[in-house]
C-alpha cells in the first residue's frame, strides 16, 4: 500500500525528521520505500537514501509500504512528516 | 612572521568578537591515506569494525546529551541524523563488503564514505550540509579504529581561536565557550551545522576563509563573526573593543509589548558555563537552574559549600534578576550512582522530582535547600531574587511537606545564626493533577511554572522520546492549550504569577499565544531570548489575548496549527 504524504517540518526531509523516519521504519516489520515526483524509490531504511531524496518542506513524498506493520508504519510516517515541530 | 596588521575576509556566522590566539588544529582528520598493509585478516578487521561502530555510537550519543544540555534540543538532533548514518545498510555493507575483500577496516570506511561525501557536496543548500555529517561519522570510526584522537578540543587553552580546514558539527559543539576565543575555517556556510552550533554556544566564528590558516598559527588574531572579518595583529584598540564586544541585537532590557506589558523573559540553564551566555543574550533573569549537574558525573553528593559557591554564581550573574532554582530533578531515567534507584518499569511515572526528595533523598534535599538559602543570604542585594522551585508535584500534599522542609530548614539556619534569604517559592506544573491543583497550589506558592514538555506527554499520553506518537507530543493539542489557560487564570487568581520553561515558550512563532494566554515570564534557551524578546514587542496583548481565545475554541490540533499560521500572515500583512 502507498499513501502520498506533504512535507511539514521547516527543514524539509533532513536531518530530525529524515532521522525519525528511518528509526521508524527500523522498528516496523515492513520494507519502505519513498519517492518523489521525479525519483525512483529509494529505500527508507536508509539515512543515506532518505536524505539523498533532498525533499524541502512543501514538497510531496510518496511512502510505499510492504508487509505485516504497513499500515501502522505508514500511519507513523504520516504523523511525522506532517507533524511541524521536531521536538517539544 | 611580521607583525603588520592584515584584513582577511569570510563569511561572519555567530554575531560577536572574540580575540585570541590562533592555533591551528589541522586540516580534516581523516582525509589522509594511510599506507597499505599487507597482511589482513578480513575477520580480524570485520570485529574491528563493529567494535568502532560500539564505540562511535557510543560517543554519538554523549554528543547528543551535551548538545541537548548545552545547546538545545534542535541542534542535537543532529546528533540523531548521525546515529542513522552510522548503521546506515548502504554504508554498512559498503564497508563490509570491502573488509571481505581484504581491505583494512579503516580504509574501508574511508572508500566507502567517499562517494556519498562527494555526492552530498556537490548539491545546494541543507543537503550540503549532509557532507559535513558523513565526514564527523566517518571521522568517529576511523579514529576509533587508529587510535588517533584529535586535539583535545575541550581543554584548549583560554583565549584559542580555532584554525582548521574545517570543524565537523560533534567538534564545534566540544568547544569550550569559556576558553575558545572564536574559530576560523577554510569552508562552510551560514547555514551548515557547525555555524548554527557557534551561535548557540555564543563562539565568534568565520568561515570559508580562503588565506592559507595554518600560518596563522601563533598570531593575534581578531574574529568578527558579525562583519565576517579576521583581523590579524590588531591593535590595542581593536583587541579592547573586541573583549567588549556583543552583539547588536540583543536587548539587555525588559521586553515590552506594544502597549507596554512587561514579560519577563529568561534562561533555561544547565550547568554555569550557560550563566554568561545567557548574559549575553539579554536574559532578564533565570527561569529554569537545572540543579542535576551538580549531582551527576560524580561517585559522592556534593558537599554543601560547593553547592553553596554555584548557586552563589548563579545569583551574582543576574544582580537586578530572579534566579529560579529547581531542586533535584531525577528519576530512574538520569540515574545517579551514589542514589539507590531501582531500575522502573515506567520511570516517568515512578519515584522522580519531589516524590524522592520527600523521601530516600530526603538528606541531599535539605543539604540542598540549605545551600541554596545560605547562597541567598551571603549575596544579599548584590544579587538576584532567590526563588526555589519544585519538580514532580502532583498533589497538595506534596506541596505542602515541600514548603515545610524548607521552613524546618529556614528555621535551622536562623537557630545558629546563619544568614540565610527567605526565597519566593514556587511549584512546577508538569502533571495534569498540578494544573488541575492550579488554584489550591497557587494559593499555598509565590509563582507556577509550567514544564510544557512533561505536561505534553502526560496529557496526551505520549512518550517524548517515542517517535511513534511524535504527532501527539505537541503542546498544541487543544487540551494542553486548554491547561495552561486554566493554569493561568487559576494563578492569577491567587495572586501568584505563572511562567513557562518548556521548549514551547522558546518558540518565537507561539510568542502571541503565550502573550495572550497572560503569561508573566517566559523561560527558554538563550539563544532563542533575543528573537521572543523581539516578537513580544511587535505584540498588542488584546489582539493577543483575541488569538488565544480563538485557538482555545479549536477542536483539533490542526485547528490550531491552521489558525495560528493565519494570524501570523495576517500580522505580518497588517503591518
Amino acid at each position: 500500500m502507498e499513501r502520498t504524504v506533504t512535507v511539514v517540518p521547516e527543514a524539509g526531509l533532513h536531518a530530525r525528521p529524515a532521522a525519525t523516519v528511518v528509526q521508524t521504519v527500523n522498528q516496523h516489520e515492513a520494507t519502505v520505500q519513498l519517492a518523489t515526483d521525479g525519483s525512483e524509490p529509494v529505500p527508507a531504511n536508509s539515512m543515506l537514501a532518505v536524505s539523498g531524496l533532498g525533499v524541502a518542506t512543501g514538497e510531496q513524498v510518496r511512502v510505499i509500504a510492504d508487509g505485516p506493520d504497513a499500515e501502522s508504519v505508514l500511519d507513523a510516517i504520516e504523523a511525522i512528516l506532517s507533524s511541524p515541530l521536531e521536538e517539544e | 612572521m611580521t607583525d603588520e596588521r592584515r584584513l582577511l575576509e569570510g563569511i561572519g556566522v555567530s554575531p560577536r568578537v572574540g580575540f585570541g590566539t590562533g592555533r591551528w588544529i589541522g586540516e580534516s582528520r581523516a582525509e589522509t591515506e594511510n599506507p597499505t598493509t599487507d597482511e589482513v585478516d578480513p575477520a580480524v578487521e570485520q570485529s574491528r569494525y563493529e567494535s568502532a561502530r560500539e564505540v562511535a555510537h557510543d560517543s554519538i550519543d554523549r554528543d547528543r546529551k551535551r548538545a541537548l544540555e548545552r545547546i538545545g534540543e534542535n541542534e542535537a538532533s543532529v546528533f540523531e541524523a548521525h546515529r542513522e548514518f552510522l548503521t546506515d545498510p548502504q554504508l554498512t555493507d559498503a564497508i563490509e563488503t570491502a573488509i571481505d575483500d581484504g581491505e583494512p577496516a579503516p580504509r574501508a570506511v574511508k572508500s566507502a564514505f567517499a562517494d556519498p561525501i562527494e555526492q552530498f557536496e556537490t548539491m545546494d543548500g541543507p543537503m550540503a550540509e549532509r557532507a559535513d555529517d558523513l565526514r564527523d561519522v566517518r571521522d568517529r570510526l576511523v579514529r576509533t579504529l587508529e587510535g588517533t584522537d584529535n586535539v583535545a578540543l575541550e581543554s584548549l587553552p583560554s583565549g584559542t581561536v580555532v584554525l582548521a580546514e574545517r570543524l565537523t558539527p560533534s567538534e564545534t559543539a566540544r568547544l569550550d565557550p569559556e576558553r575558545v576565543a572564536g574559530f576560523i575555517t577554510q569552508t562552510g556556510g551560514r547555514t551548515a551545522h557547525t555555524a548554527i552550533f557557534a551561535r548557540s554556544l555564543g563562539i565568534s566564528a568565520v568561515v570559508g576563509i580562503e588565506a592559507e590558516l595554518a600560518a596563522l598559527d601563533g598570531e593575534p588574531l581578531l574574529v568578527d563573526g558579525e562583519a565576517g572579518t579576521v583581523i590579524v595583529n590588531p591593535t590595542r584598540q581593536e583587541q579592547r573593543m573586541a573583549t567588549a564586544g556583543v552583539a547588536q541585537t540583543v536587548r539587555s532590557e525588559p521586553a515590552e509589548t506594544r502597549d507596554g506589558q512587561e514579560i519577563e523573559v529568561a534562561a533555561n540553564v544547565g550547568t554555569l558555563a550557560d550563566l554568561e551566555p545567557a548574559r549575553e543574550h539579554g536574559a532578564d533573569g533565570i527561569g529554569l537552574f537545572r540543579s542535576e549537574f551538580l549531582f551527576l558525573e560524580r561517585t559522592d553528593p556534593p558537599d554543601e559549600a560547593s553547592q553553596r559557591t554555584a548557586y552563589r554564581q548563579a545569583l551574582e550573574a543576574f544582580p537586578n534578576g530572579r534566579v529560579i532554582f529547581r531542586t533535584l530533578d531525577v528519576g530512574g531515567d538520569k540515574p545517579i550512582s551514589y542514589l539507590d534507584m531501582p531500575a522502573e518499569g515506567n520511570p516517568f511515572l515512578g519515584e522522580r522530582g519531589i516524590r524522592r526528595s520527600l523521601e530516600q533523598d530526603r538528606d541531599l534535599f535539605e543539604q540542598q535547600l540549605r545551600a541554596l538559602c545560605q547562597a541567598g543570604g551571603a549575596v544579599g542585594d548584590d544579587g538576584g531574587t532567590l526563588s526555589i522551585m519544585f519538580p514532580m508535584i502532583t498533589t497538595v500534599e506534596e506541596c505542602e511537606a515541600a514548603l515545610s522542609v524548607l521552613a524546618d530548614v529556614l528555621e535551622g539556619l536562623s537557630e545558629t545564626g546563619t544568614p540565610a534569604a527567605r526565597p519566593d517559592v514556587g511549584v512546577m506544573i508538569e502533571t495534569p493533577s498540578a494544573a488541575l491543583l492550579a488554584a489550591e497550589l497557587a494559593d499555598r506558592v509565590d509563582f507556577l511554572s509550567i514544564g510544557t514538555n512533561d505536561l505534553t506527554q502526560y496529557v496526551m499520553a505520549a512518550a517524548r522520546e517515542n517517535e511513534r506518537v511524535a504527532g501527539l507530543h505537541d503542546p498544541l493539542h487543544p487540551p494542553v492549550l486548554r491547561l495552561l489557560e486554566g493554569v493561568v487564570a487559576d494563578a492569577h487568581e491567587q495572586n501568584a504569577w505563572v511562567g513557562m520553561c518548556g521548549e514551547m515558550a522558546g518558540e518565537p512563532r507561539y510568542t502571541p499565544l503565550l502573550v495572550g494566554l497572560g503569561f508573566d515570564e517566559l523561560s527558554m534557551s538563550a539563544v532563542s531570548i533575543p528573537e521572543v524578546k523581539d516578537r513580544i514587542s511587535g505584540i498588542d496583548t488584546a489582539e493577543a489575548e483575541e488569538l488565544a481565545e480563538h485557538l482555545l475554541e479549536c477542536h483539533t490540533r490542526g485547528e490550531v496549527t491552521a489558525a495560528l499560521e493565519r494570524w501570523s500572515a495576517g500580522v505580518q500583512e497588517g503591518t
